[in-house]
């Protein structure tokens, strides 16, 4: 008995020797893991999964390559998450856990300003970074805190594209027609779009808040309506995007622009609408056209083919999946910086990160939001998503003005 | 006033949905006692099915009520019969934890089967309408109200006039005294529940014509049905009908306040329900037992 343990010790020991001599480079070290908690079920169970797709690209590709390589050692990373059932109360229960049980050394955020407002302070709370994508609300970056880091554009830049794209359009629209849902991100891109456009030479002249998740949404059509505005714009989410749309229709509100903050860049915009998806505008993060020069990582049609490979029949991936991996990408760079798994230095790296990626530019502001990259505006065309500008990245003119109703 | 008439219009054209979506929630409320936590749910599988049917097979959404009315009942006996039969003497709070769970069981498996996408059905009619002036219309709306008057009808039809309707009015009236002329309580039940399950069917299919679904987009509904049967008076369909096109109109002309007056719009009808339960407890229509 003793003699056959001391064979297999042997074996073992030769095995060791073996696989040792037989990896040259970079040593692997200790997996890294990140923790986020996702609504894989609940009411926002889309974006989450279009997050995790964003999370998971990143990942095949960082261990493909052996992993993130810290002072000449290469740490393969694992993502530990779990469903938060949409609930931002949930989300934050589940970020502890993650921290204190999975022993997670850094965060990705959740998806929504709601979860990634309460992750935030249990990120601050345990003074581990935390990279979000997917939390846009101003509110998030006011509270002081100094491990919250988010790659995108802060809510105030949602929509503030589409006017600066309307100042250069002639006849040039003057009157802005505003329905907003009363959630903390919406109301910041309304009331944004209400102190910036006078500055462009245009009117609020209807501003009209509803509650979040509201489904009927007629009485406020109708406002819109009498209101007579050139501009409709929606600061909302993507069901109450498709209801009024389908409201402008029925009752008649014409008007030369209509643009949604969220909701027209995803695919299910343009099958529940059909061809009345035609003409309207959005604000985007990101769209697959835009022309960025990345220091590292895929060119934005690198990105799109290694999406379309990883989940084939979903079509472009929209700016949810691409600034889910810019996080990625953000906590990637400041780890490789830092040269350390050590949760403060790696702080201070992405505090001084400079980089520009597929997704543009990322570098953040004192307040840890990334306030440098533009947002680029889109515009449904004969059923398909162009970016439209800033001239600079489009690939097509806006449409405009948009044919009334009955004249499509 | 135009504009007056027109939110009258639309506030009317509102409540046809939460007409469909209230009368088979008060059925089951009333005869049955059970809050039906399940019933947007319910709702929400309707409208899967119409939205299969038209983008598979292109056929009319109205068309594919009937449908999504038999698959429901069907679906809402099997439940009744096999699953909270179990439980329908036990008190208040289990039918409300079973309920909820079958809530979260069938949202679950329409995630498996659906995904999270957005779904909504769009027929080339879809945003015409009626225009007499500045005032429209719209088709969709206007059918969706006529079928929910006519779903409502056939109900009050059912219940009054057929073998099946009278038996599940004496279960409603007396449970025992039902049971000791001969009626099969279990059966009646499912049948119940069932008839319960085919309107939220039909209300589902309507709601895929005018907002995007996803599985949980039921849940608002739930609520509202709640609100439209109480606000009507439990025990009758016409009572529902009259909830209904009631909560239609408060909720536009709540909406229509100028500035946030729309955020508060659920503050109002929640308000007018207290107020209601305060003055008239039965309902609007309802009669004293």
């Amino acid at each position: 008995m003793a003699l056959r343990k001391l064979a297999l010790l042997a074996v073992a020991a030769v095995a060791a020797f073996a696989c040792g001599t037989t990896s040259a480079g970079p040593t692997t070290g200790s997996a890294i893991i990140l923790g986020a908690p996702l609504g894989l079920t609940g009411s926002l169970t889309k974006e989450s999964n279009l997050t995790l797709q964003g999370y998971n690209l990143w990942l095949d590709w960082i261990n493909a390559q052996g992993g993130i390589v810290v002072n000449g050692v290469k740490h393969p990373v694992t993502l530990r998450y779990y469903d938060d059932t949409s609930s931002a109360n949930q989300s934050a229960v589940l970020m502890q856990k993650l921290i204190t049980e999975d022993k997670a050394n850094f965060l990705l955020g959740p998806y929504g300003s709601a979860a990634t407002a309460t992750d935030a302070a249990i990120a601050e709370q345990n003074q581990i970074p935390m990279v979000e994508a997917n939390g846009a609300a101003q509110a998030i970056f006011n509270q002081g805190y100094k491990y919250t880091f988010g790659v995108l554009s802060p809510a105030n830049k949602y929509l503030q594209g589409v006017v600066d794209m309307a100042a250069t359009l002639n006849p040039k629209p003057t009157t802005i027609a505003l329905l907003s849902a009363d959630d903390n991100f919406s109301l910041e891109v309304a009331n944004a779009i209400n102190d910036y456009a006078p500055g462009k030479g245009m009117n609020v002249v209807l501003f009209k808040k509803y509650k979040n998740g509201a489904t009927n949404l007629t009485a406020e059509v109708q406002a819109a309506k009498a209101a007579k505005p050139d501009i409709v714009l929606n600061s909302g989410h993507l069901t109450e995007a498709i209801a009024i749309n389908k409201a402008a229709k029925e009752q008649k509100l014409n008007a030369k622009i209509f643009a949604y903050s969220v909701g027209p860049s995803t695919p299910d915009f343009i099958s529940a609408l059909g061809s009345d998806a035609n003409f309207v505008y959005d604000g985007s993060q990101w769209t697959p056209q835009v022309k960025y020069t990345p220091a590292f990582y895929l060119s934005e049609s690198d990105y799109v083919a290694a999406y379309k490979a990883k989940y084939p029949g979903l079509g472009d991936p929209d700016y949810h999946v691409a600034e889910s991996t810019a996080a990625c990408l953000a906590l990637q760079r400041a780890i490789e910086n830092a040269g350390s798994l050590d949760p403060t230095k790696v702080r201070n790296a992405l505090a001084a990160l400079d980089v520009t990626v597929f997704f543009g530019q990322i570098k953040f502001d004192p307040r840890g939001i990334n306030t440098y990259k533009p947002m680029v505006v889109e515009q449904i065309q004969n059923g398909v998503h162009h970016t439209v500008f800033p001239a600079t990245v489009a690939d097509a003119q806006p449409m405009y003005p948009t044919p009334n109703w009955d004249q499509r | 006033m135009a504009n007056f008439v027109q939110l009258v219009i639309l506030g009317l054209l509102a409540g046809g949905i939460y007409v469909a979506v209230g009368v088979g929630f008060g059925l089951v409320w009333g005869v049955l006692n059970i809050v039906n936590l399940a019933h947007g749910a319910l709702v929400i599988i309707g409208g899967y099915i119409t939205w299969q049917l038209f983008t598979a097979l292109h056929l009319d959404p109205f068309l594919t009520l009937p449908v999504d009315a038999v698959a429901l009942f069907v679906l809402g006996y099997a439940l009744q019969r096999g699953v909270i039969n179990r439980i329908i003497r036990a008190p208040l709070l289990f039918t409300f934890l079973l309920t909820f769970g079958l809530n979260l069981v069938l949202v679950n498996i329409l995630l498996l089967i659906f995904g999270s996408d957005f779904r909504s059905v769009t027929p080339a009619y879809a945003g015409k309408g009626f225009e007499f002036g500045s005032i429209v219309i719209p088709y969709v709306p206007l059918i969706s109200l006529g079928a929910a008057i006519l779903l409502s009808a056939g109900l009050a039809f059912l219940l009054n006039r057929t073998r099946i309707g009278l038996a599940i009015n004496a279960i409603a009236a007396d449970r025992d005294a039902a049971q000791l002329v001969g009626i099969d309580l279990r059966h009646a039940y499912a049948v119940t529940y069932g008839l319960g399950a085919a309107c939220a069917g039909v209300a589902g299919g309507l709601i895929a014509l005018i907002q995007a679904i996803t599985p949980t987009a039921g849940e608002p509904y739930t609520l509202q049905a709640f609100v439209v049967v109480i606000l009507g008076g439990l025990g009758r369909v016409s009572a529902t009908v009259v909830g209904g096109l009631a909560f239609g109109l408060v909720e536009v002309f709540a909406q229509s306040i100028p500035g946030s007056g729309s955020v508060f719009a659920n503050a109002i009808a929640f308000g007018l329900l207290v107020l209601v339960l305060v003055t008239r407890p039965q309902g609007l229509m309802g009669r004293l037992r």
